[in-house]
């Protein structure tokens, strides 16, 4: 026998036995059987997911036959302090100022807040001073880089443009349109990191793509008509006191767009402090109004379309007319009733000779309006003209315009309809108007108003944006001919009017059309008495019309006539700078 | 009569006692005692070095900065051991009131020294860039002096005494309890202390009823001081639903066990823990076997558990064989505190017990831990060269004065 106290030793080893083979069950129940289950836990924790953002595509426009770039990237870096980790306050404060400026003092404070890991020091730091400051090795300061965009030309084309957000989005313009294309796609890693969420460098589990760069966008921009414009329409926003003016200069003959801009603008580099969204917006696509008179530069075509009027035709004009108990009459009714042709009806902007076009699209030779001539109508307006829907040009945000439904049922459907031929309760862009009007001129095809020339991809492949027949045959091909002499004649009658900017060297044409747009109140009760719509379409060209410009001067404050002399006077700045700066062929 | 006045060199009493027993001759020592010691220091360095970019990386500081300490701890705790090894038993056995002085005031050093806010408890000695854990000079004190005074019991023959054995040991846990549970809230290294008296005293003789009833007092006690803290309910609510709270305060224990499944049966590899890159908590200190485990997986854990298995047999075995009381419960006791402490610390790793914060015997980065783990390792070696070859067997207690007779057992070699 054992004595009693080894016997104990004995007892308590043996104990001690049995518990260990409980923890080698345990271990094994933990390691082995629940391995699945507690992998998955550690990977739930260990294993994320990143990006690498990819560089964003630059913008690019043309100056004569080079191309130079709009939009730039830069990469800027934001300073940040971890509060717990510096040093020596002061010194690493005094460090930071001497590099990139600003009162010791403020750092100091910054780097003082408690209870957080992250201050944000200062941003758009250059890659210089980024350099700078790194080399210093200061412990608890880091700086993070991050691509900004940078604009050569200021706020030059910043509406077509846009801007990028700080969370890398394009917003407006052809930044929020092209978004998918300019932002490439950015790469993935998904990694085992550390806790704080670094990835481990070696470990099978990893995955990584890399990030591809986005596509170099060139716009159709001519760069200095684009700067011309901004010019003119800086100095005659002021001389027209008006109160928001949009243009556009475009090719007819493929759609593209060679200049556009707005005033008010911005400048997108300083796009954080604009406090009014409204200047963020291209109006010139954004925003859709009654365009006016300008609406017969199309009324007319397509009565001629449709062959019930002749180029020549001679009708007696009744000065009013009578529709669903309204009168029909013109935005100056002056003269009396008499006989009228079609280059008065434009000439003289006469409403009652609109209707009259939409009377003899209803019955040939009637003076009542039917639902044959408003489904005709109807149908040129939004089958061939494209009004109602957006052209999907490469715009954010842009309005799809409101033609209204040829509604049967409508008590007044025939006083809306007349309405609609000379531009009343029918909302239009300036850029529908222009791409509809350029296809009458240009034979009959409506392109797609674009923006973009072409694509550069990454890999250098170059993609050529080819014009986009949207409709084949708008109108006949010989009826933008029959219009031409009509438009033209119309500057001419506004030089005899004594307009005298309206004169142009007579080696070059100029057509064009006002429109005085009255102002349908927002809530309803119909128009504003005293407030319009400055409007204006026309074209410059040699041997045939070369650009078409489209103005929309939103409530011009100079006396007389909206479209007279809010927007004729614009388009005369536009297309005296296209002929001086020689962007225009002279006749040969 | 005025009580004699004795002088301090008196009271501390370092002549021989009377009832020490002098051991015989010398053999061979226990020298897979040293080697188990010596593998687990050397698995616990390479598990630092392995995980030293991870901490480098978590702490700030330079890549070999913990290798080194912990390098420096191992050369200190081989001073520590020739010093314990190579100074005669009874010279130990002499010095325990020295000791309990010396750990007394350690102590009370550590309750006075302002804290570090990293650590709020009081359980720091600090002097320049070295810092000291009292509570394990305490464990060192106490298991000397637990081992010498019960032996004397055993001798006198006293040791079922209430007022003689079980009044002073049961003042010795109340001090004990007050200071290094309540005060310094050290609530693991106390069990490891109490844990390590009762067994002692379980194993002197003291009937298991008594104990026992202790036992139960004591677990009394512990349930009201955990349903009065609401922190400590939450602990035990942590404790019981791990998963609940893992974002909060289960994070440590649910890491742990992450960490330890995540290595599954082979491991991850020596240079591959993920966990211990900032997710697990004092991946050096008190989790380490978390990280052994995942980097190891459970045929490492099998193997780690086997050479503490060896080496708590080595020491069972050297207990069983040891002549004298004094030397067996000595030995017991330091099987006791190394396998205690062990199995809290790796039972709170793998969710058996709740997480207390101390450390794994020899593995562990800390240099108090290593230094006085090896120190109580260097007197047992020291007693393996007395061992008999077979274990002492009862012997009816001599007539007279009721000591026990080691004669037959005494003077044989265990080993040539």
């Amino acid at each position: 026998m054992v004595t009693q106290s080894v016997q104990r030793v004995r007892i308590i080893y043996g104990c001690l036995v049995l518990v260990i083979v409980i923890y080698v069950i345990r271990l094994f129940y933990v390691q082995v059987i629940e391995y699945g289950h507690y992998k998955a836990a550690a990977l739930n924790d260990q294993l994320k997911a990143y990006q690498i953002p990819a560089t964003r595509g630059i913008i690019e426009a043309y100056d004569g036959n080079s191309v130079v770039p709009l939009v730039l990237n830069q990469k800027l870096y934001k300073l940040y302090a971890d509060p717990p980790l510096i040093k020596n306050v002061s010194k690493t404060a005094a460090k930071i100022s001497q590099v990139i400026g600003g009162n010791p003092s403020q750092y100091e404070k910054l780097m003082h807040i408690p209870h957080t890991q992250y201050v944000v020091l200062a941003r758009k730091i250059s890659p210089a001073q980024n350099k700078k400051i790194l080399s210093f090795q200061l412990p608890g300061i880091n700086t993070l880089g991050r691509d900004y965009r940078v604009y050569p030309d200021g706020s030059l084309a910043s509406q077509v443009l846009g801007f990028v957000n700080s969370n890398g989005v394009g917003e407006y313009g052809l930044e929020q349109a092209l978004n998918k294309e300019l932002a490439g796609t950015p790469g993935r890693v998904r990694a085992v990191t550390d806790a704080a969420g670094v990835p481990l460098a070696a470990n099978k589990g990893n995955i990584q793509t890399s990030p591809v760069s986005g596509d170099t966008v060139v716009t159709t921009l001519n760069l200095p008509m684009q700067a011309q414009m901004e010019k003119i329409l800086k100095t005659d926003y002021k001389k027209t006191k008006s109160q928001g003016l949009s243009a556009l200069i475009m090719n007819p003959y493929n759609g593209q767009i060679d200049a556009m801009a707005n005033y008010p603008t911005y400048n997108p580099s300083n796009y954080q402090n604009v406090t009014n969204p409204r200047l963020f917006m291209n109006a010139a696509v954004t925003n859709a109004i009654e365009p006016g008179s300008i609406m017969k530069t199309l009324t007319t075509p397509a009565a001629l379309d449709l062959g019930v009027i002749q180029p020549n035709e001679a009708y007696y004009d009744p000065m009013h007319w009578v529709i669903n108990g309204f009168n029909v009459h013109d935005i100056k009714p002056d003269g009396s009733a008499r006989e009228q042709n079609i280059a008065s009806i434009l000439a003289l902007s006469l409403n009652t000779g609109a209707t009259w076009m939409l009377m003899q699209m209803s019955h040939v030779g009637g003076t009542q309006i039917n639902m044959k001539g408003i489904y005709s109508w109807h149908n040129y307006l939004v089958n061939h003209f494209h009004f109602g829907k957006p052209t999907g040009i490469q715009q954010g945000y842009e309005s799809a315009g409101y033609v209204p439904p040829p509604n049967p049922n409508d008590p007044s459907i025939d006083l809306r309809y007349a309405n609609t031929s000379f531009g009343q309760g029918v909302q239009v862009t300036a850029l529908q108007m222009g791409a509809a009007l350029s296809s009458v001129l240009n034979g009959g095809t409506y392109y797609q108003p674009t923006l973009v020339s072409k694509v550069i991809t990454p890999s250098g492949k170059v993609i050529v944006d080819q014009p986009k027949v949207l409709i084949r045959h708008t109108v006949k091909p010989n009826i933008g001919g029959e219009l031409e002499p009509l438009m033209e004649n119309v500057v001419k009658s506004y030089l005899r009017f004594g307009f005298s900017f309206m004169n142009f060297p007579s080696n070059y044409i100029v057509g064009g059309k006002t429109g005085t747009a009255q102002i349908a109140k927002p809530n309803g009760g119909g128009y504003y008495k005293n407030l319009y719509n400055g409007t204006y379409i026309g074209f410059v060209g040699g041997d045939r019309p070369q650009y078409l410009i489209v103005v929309f001067n939103i409530k011009p404050g100079t006396p007389g006539y909206a479209g007279s002399y809010g927007g004729q006077p614009v388009f005369a700045d536009l297309a005296h700078m296209l002929i001086n700066d020689s962007f225009v062929t002279p006749k040969t | 009569m005025r009580p004699q006045r004795k002088s301090i060199i008196a009271w501390l009493d370092l002549s021989p006692g009377e009832g020490v027993v002098q051991l015989g001759r010398k053999h061979k020592p226990d020298y897979w005692l040293v080697t188990a010691c010596g593998i687990l220091l050397l698995i616990g360095l390479i598990v630092i070095y392995s995980i030293s970019p991870a901490l480098a990386l978590t702490n700030n500081v330079g890549n070999n900065y913990y290798v080194i300490k912990q390098i420096i701890a191992i050369v200190l705790s081989a001073v520590a051991f020739f010093i314990t090894a190579k100074i005669p038993i009874t010279t130990w056995r002499r010095s325990y009131k020295a000791l309990l002085l010396l750990a007394g005031f350690a102590t009370l050093l550590a309750l006075a020294i302002p804290v570090n806010p990293m650590y709020p408890a009081h359980r720091w000695v600090r002097f320049g860039g070295l810092s000291f854990e009292s509570v394990e000079l305490v464990t060192f004190a106490v298991l000397i002096w637990i081992a010498h005074f019960l032996a004397e019991r055993i001798r006198t023959n006293t040791i079922k005494s209430l007022r003689k054995t079980l009044q002073p040991l049961l003042v010795a846990l109340f001090a004990m309890g007050i200071i290094i549970a309540g005060v310094q809230s050290d609530l693991g290294s106390t069990g490891i202390l109490v844990i390590m008296m009762g067994v002692m005293a379980y194993v002197a003789g003291i009937p298991m009823k008594r104990i026992m009833m202790i036992a139960g007092a004591i677990l009394i006690v512990l349930v009201l001081a955990i349903s009065a803290v609401p922190y400590r309910r939450a602990r035990l609510e942590t404790f019981l639903h791990p998963d609940t709270n893992c974002q909060t305060t289960g994070y440590q224990a649910c890491q742990s066990i992450i960490s330890v499944g995540s290595g599954g049966l082979f491991g991850l590899g020596l240079g591959n823990s993920v966990q211990a890159y900032g997710y697990e908590p004092e991946a050096a200190n008190d989790s380490i076997f978390a990280i052994y485990a995942e980097k190891f997986g459970f045929i490492g854990c099998i193997i780690l558990v086997a050479i503490f298995g060896l080496l708590f047999a080595r020491l069972k075995s050297i207990a069983e064989r040891l002549p004298d009381d004094f030397s067996r419960l000595l030995v017991v006791g330091v099987l006791t505190w190394f396998s205690v402490q062990a199995l809290v610390n790796i039972g709170g790793m793998v969710g058996l017990l709740p997480l207390k914060g101390i450390t794994l015997p020899f593995i562990s980065y800390g240099g108090t831990s290593v230094v006085f783990s090896a120190a109580a390792i260097g007197l047992v070696y020291q007693l393996s060269q007395y061992t008999a070859l077979k274990v002492p067997t009862s012997q009816p207690p001599s007539s007279s004065d009721g000591r026990r007779s080691f004669h037959r057992n005494t003077l044989r070699r265990a080993d040539y």
